[in-house]
Formats: structure tokens, sequence, C-alpha cells
């Protein structure tokens, strides 16, 4: 019987670490992003590949994780849906590792009169993954508060896409200085760290959804 | 000919099997929460146990309707509850295996002129009507116990989910049991006054003549369990409310307390004592306790979720059972006694059987029967003992290769 294994309990470790991994990355992108902007780019590659490591290593737990829950029985009224949620977090861990590679790929040159606004908008999208974490450990603990620990992910969405268009607005129209191909590139990073708070609120969705079941 | 007047009995163990036993688990499978193959495992050993410790209490109610005196009665009779009871399985109605056998000796009785005792029949039909009402007042109660600590204990979802899993087996069991020592009076009933057996000493402990009976209808039982009581299954889990793990074992525990109250002597004394009166040791339909108990919780949620078309398919096939099972006797007994002259019973009148042509399939039977269980009971043990080891050996077979290609696989990804 599942109660006298431990399979239980190693599927929670297991989850929770899943949890750990990502929260982790989002703060190694964090810093990253502010060591890219201070030209420091040995803590640039110092966080890259941590990064790297957090990725694959939530991978293995991921894949883990679905298989212990098919071959043992675990939720299984439950179970496609946390493998979508699961899925969903694992697609932030890879946005955040694939956003660092394209910059260390492509370096782009980022004006330091923009740097401020690279950070807010980095901060805040980070955010916006941040607080769906502790939304997302609830589903298994506290379904009942899932729902109001999510209204702060869609505010956090909503200031990023609000601080997305500013600093594009500022860099198209107010910096004629930087040729056109230098703009494109610039929205092309900002569309990146953009793109985390978006994946954040597509889990949101799924993960509000998830919760009234469950509590219904 | 003594084993082939039998068959309809273990016909309508198989049928009771199938589709009465069914309800047991089907909330339990039909959620997934336990796969079909341990829910079937686990019923049938305990519905075999409940109905030979204690199944004797309901079997004396059915005899107060209708003493079946003669072999060829009690074949029949068994025959036609047993060929409703497929029929009815056939098209997927959870149907009652008590209505059909009421129904059935309510038949007998009018082909053999006997008087049918109104207030045995008014204390079955009360307890029918009682048997859904309580599973429903229980389910709710439960249910709101459940919720409350779930949300108060802030358990993690998969370790409450292992909870409920485990409770879900073990209610089950329970359930089974239950089940079979309130409900195999309606296969083996009418054969207890017309079958006689030798004790039969099985060293630890021995089995009389009606707890052999009980036990040879378990075990027919327990092959209706494995042979067929998916489909079942599937239209009680998933078809009248779609269930949550946690109502899933309250629909179960409540059907199981409901089953155990009016089949527990030990209980009706207990309340005897407490100066109350006792409790009916009646059959009690499972199909319309675990709809009550599904209905309890789909009324407390709201009723927003009942499929109101299958419940009115399964009152349908309530009303149908008695009166198609009654009638079939009928008809069946008049081919039996009047083309075949077989003694199908006699009136009774004040205790004094008024004698048919004599037969040699009258009452007071001594056979070999015991004898066969006894090869039969060391046959199981030695099938179920093999059969262990071989799901032993499989599971841990497949264990290990499902690691050993977890590390391949990750191993190539390096």
């Amino acid at each position: 019987m599942p109660v006298f294994t431990g399979t239980t309990r190693n599927l929670i470790i297991k989850i929770d670490e899943f949890f750990d991994d990502i929260d982790l990355g989002l703060l190694v992108f964090r810093e990253g992003i502010k060591a890219y902007l201070e030209k420091d780019m040995s803590a640039f590659q110092r966080h890259l590949q941590k990064v790297d490591q957090l990725e694959n290593n939530a991978d293995k737990l991921q894949r883990a994780i679905e298989n212990e829950m098919i071959t043992h029985s675990i939720l299984p009224q439950h179970r496609s849906e946390v493998s979508t949620l699961i899925d969903e977090l694992d697609e932030i861990i890879d946005a955040l590792k694939s956003s660092l590679n394209e910059i260390n790929i492509e370096m782009p040159d980022i004006p330091s009169s923009l740097n401020k606004n690279f950070i807010s908008l980095t901060e805040t999208s980070i955010n916006a993954a941040e607080e769906l974490i502790p939304a997302a450990r609830a589903y298994f603990k506290a379904p009942y508060t899932v729902r109001e620990k999510l209204l702060k992910v869609y505010y956090f969405e909503s200031e990023t896409d609000k601080l997305s268009f500013s600093t594009k607005k500022i860099i198209f129209q107010e910096m004629n200085e930087l040729d056109l191909a230098h703009k494109a590139h610039l929205r092309y990073i900002i569309h990146h760290i953009e793109n985390i708070s978006d994946l954040a609120q597509k889990a949101a969705d799924l993960l509000s959804g998830m919760a009234i079941k469950i509590v219904m | 000919m003594i084993l082939f007047f039998l068959t309809s009995g273990l016909f309508l163990g198989w049928s009771l099997g199938a589709n009465d036993a069914s309800h047991i688990f089907g909330s339990a499978v039909g959620s997934k929460m336990v796969t079909f193959r341990k829910a079937a495992i686990i019923a049938s050993v305990f519905f075999i146990l409940g109905a030979v410790i204690q199944g004797s209490g309901t079997s004396h109610t059915l005899d107060k309707l209708g003493a079946v005196n003669a072999i060829g009665g009690s074949f029949t009779l068994a025959l036609a509850a047993a060929i409703t009871i497929y029929m009815m399985t056939k098209f997927a109605l959870p149907i009652s295996t008590t209505q059909a056998i009421v129904g059935a000796i309510i038949g007998w009785n009018f082909f053999t002129g006997n008087h049918t005792d109104s207030a045995t029949l008014g204390k079955i039909i009360s307890a029918w009507i009682a048997g859904p009402v309580i599973g429903a007042a229980l389910a709710i109660l439960l249910y709101i116990i459940v919720k409350k600590f779930k949300k108060s204990a802030g358990i993690h979802l998969i370790r409450f989910e292992s909870y409920v899993k485990t409770g879900l087996i073990l209610v089950g069991a329970f359930g089974a049991y239950s089940l079979g020592a309130n409900n195999i009076a309606n296969v083996m009933g009418v054969f207890v006054p017309a079958f006689h057996l030798k004790n039969l000493d099985l060293w630890i402990f021995t089995l009389n003549s009606s707890q052999q009976l009980f036990l040879l209808g378990g075990l027919a039982c327990a092959v209706g369990i494995l042979t067929y009581s998916w489909k079942v299954m599937n239209t009680i889990g998933n078809n009248i409310l779609e269930l949550s793990s946690e109502a899933a074992l309250v629909v179960v525990l409540a059907q199981a307390l409901v089953l155990f109250i009016f089949s527990s002597t030990g209980l009706s004394n207990l309340i005897v004592k407490a100066g109350l009166p006792p409790i009916p040791m009646v059959p009690v339909s499972s199909s319309q306790v675990i709809v009550g108990c599904i209905l309890g919780i789909g009324l407390y949620k709201g009723a927003r979720n009942i499929n109101f078309k299958v419940l009115g398919e399964i009152g349908l096939g309530w009303i149908i059972s008695p009166v198609a099972s009654g009638l079939l006797t009928f008809f069946l007994l008049f081919f039996m006694k009047n083309i075949f002259g077989i003694n199908v019973g006699s009136k009774v009148t004040e205790s004094i059987i008024i004698p048919e042509p004599a037969t040699n399939l009258t009452m007071s039977v001594q056979t070999d029967v015991s004898g066969i269980i006894k090869y039969l009971l060391l046959g199981l043990f030695i099938f179920g003992t093999i059969g262990i080891i071989f799901y032993i050996l499989l599971e841990n077979k497949k264990r290990r290769e499902m690691q050993r290609s977890e590390e391949k696989f990750w191993k190539n990804m390096k």
C-alpha cells in the first residue's frame, strides 16, 4: 500500500526540489542580467553555467516525477494537470537558459542609459515568475490560497508589459543615435526577458483552474 | 444430479459478483485510484470471508418470506433470478440481486399457493428504503468530515491521496466483507432449507452445511467479480456523478457501514442491550445503497453534477427486476413441474408440509459435496500461492526493467 512505502515521500521531495530549481534559476538569471549590464563577464559566465546546471536537473526531476506518478498510479485524477503544470514551469527555466545563451552568443550592446530600464524590466518579469512558485507549492498543501497568491503574478506580468512598452518606446523614439538593426536587436532582447513573465502568466492560468477543480 | 441443481445458485452467485460486488470498488476503480485487478482480488477474498463467517443472519429473513422446501424449487428460483440479473447486467444497468431473489420467492409463493408473509416483506422493503437514505446521510456526514480534515490538516496533496488510496483498499475490503455477509443469503439462502451437507472439518475450523453453501456461493461470486464486473464498475464509477478520490472513499465506507448495520447480529444485540429496538437482519440492495451514497454527495455539492438520466435508468431497473424475476419464476416453475415432473415445492400450512408425489430430490440430502469443497479449497490455496509468487516476480521484473531503461536514457543524454 502506498502509505507504507517511501514512494509518496520521494515524490514530494522531488516536486519540492523541482520548485527549488526553478526558484533558484530565476534568482541566478536576475543576477546574470545584472552582471552583463555591469560588464562583469566572468560573473555572467558563472551564472549562465549555474542556470544550465539547474535546467538539466529540472529536466531530470520532471521526467522522474512523471514516471513515478504513472508507475505508482499517484494522483490519477490530477496527474495530467500536474504534469502540464510541471511542464509549464520547466518551460520557464528553459526560457531562462535560452535567454542567457542568446545574450552570451549575440552579446547585445545595451547602452548604459538603458541599464536602469533593463534592470527594472528583468526584476519585474522575474518577480512574476517568482510569485508563481509559492502558488504552485500551495496547490499541493493549501489549494484554497492559490488564487490569492496568483494575483501577484498577474500584477507583475502587466507591470512587465508596461515597462517593456516604455523601454521600447525610448529605444525607437528617443535614441536616434542607434541604427535600426541595433534597435531591433535590443527589442529582441527585451522580448526574451518579457517572455518569462508571459510564461508565468500561462502557468498561472492553468494553476488557477487546477485550484478551483481541487477545491470543489 | 444434486450438484446440477446447485448450478443455478452458482450462476446467481456469479451474477451477484459481476453486478453487486462491483459497487464496492466501482467508485475507486472509476476514479482510477485502485486498479481493477487489485480491486477484484481484494473484493473476492473478503466477500468469501464475509459470506462464510457472518452470512447466516440475513438468510433467516428470506426463509421467513418463503421457505422453499424442494431442491427443484430452489434451483428454479435461483435460475430465474440469475437470468433476470444477467439480462439487466448485459445492458449495464446496476440492478439489485436482493430484489430479483425476493421477486422470485414471491413468484414461488404464488405458484405453490403459499402465503407471502406481509410483515417480513414489509420489513425487507422498509430496509430497502432505509438503506439508501441512511447511506446518503452517512455519505454527507463523512464527506463533510473528510473535507474539513483535508482543509485544516494542510497535508500535502500527494500524501493525502496516498492515505485515500490506502483507505479505499481497507474500506473496500470491509465493504466486500459486509456485502458477503449481507448478500450471500440472496444467492444461497433458498438452498439452505433444502440442502443438508456433512460438516466439513478443515483442521483449524469446521464449516457447517449452510457455511459450505455460502462458501460455494462466495466462490461463484468471486468468479463473477473477476470475469464480468469491469463494465458495471465503470457505470457506477463514472456515469452517475464524477467522483473525486475522497468522495469515492466516502461512498465505499458509507455503503459498507450500511451493509454491516443490516447484517451484524452483534451490533443488533448491542443496540437491544441499550434498550433500543433491534436492527432487522435484512439483505439490503447494495445497488440502492451505493446510488443513495453517491446521490447524497451530489446533493451536498449542489445537485448540478448528477446525471439524472442514469439515475432514471437505474430506478427503472429496480422496478423491472423483481417483477421480471417473479414472472419468470412462475413460468419456469410451471415448466419444471408439469413438463419435467420435478418437485418444485409444496404448500406450507401452519408448519405442516402437504406432501408432493415422492421423488428422489426432496429435502435432507447427504452428498459428497463436502469432499468436493475440500479439494476445491486445496486447489485454490495452491493456485493462489503460485499466483501471488508469480505476481511478485513479475512486478519486480517490471521495476528492474524500468530502472534500467531510465539509466540508459540518461546515459545516452550525456
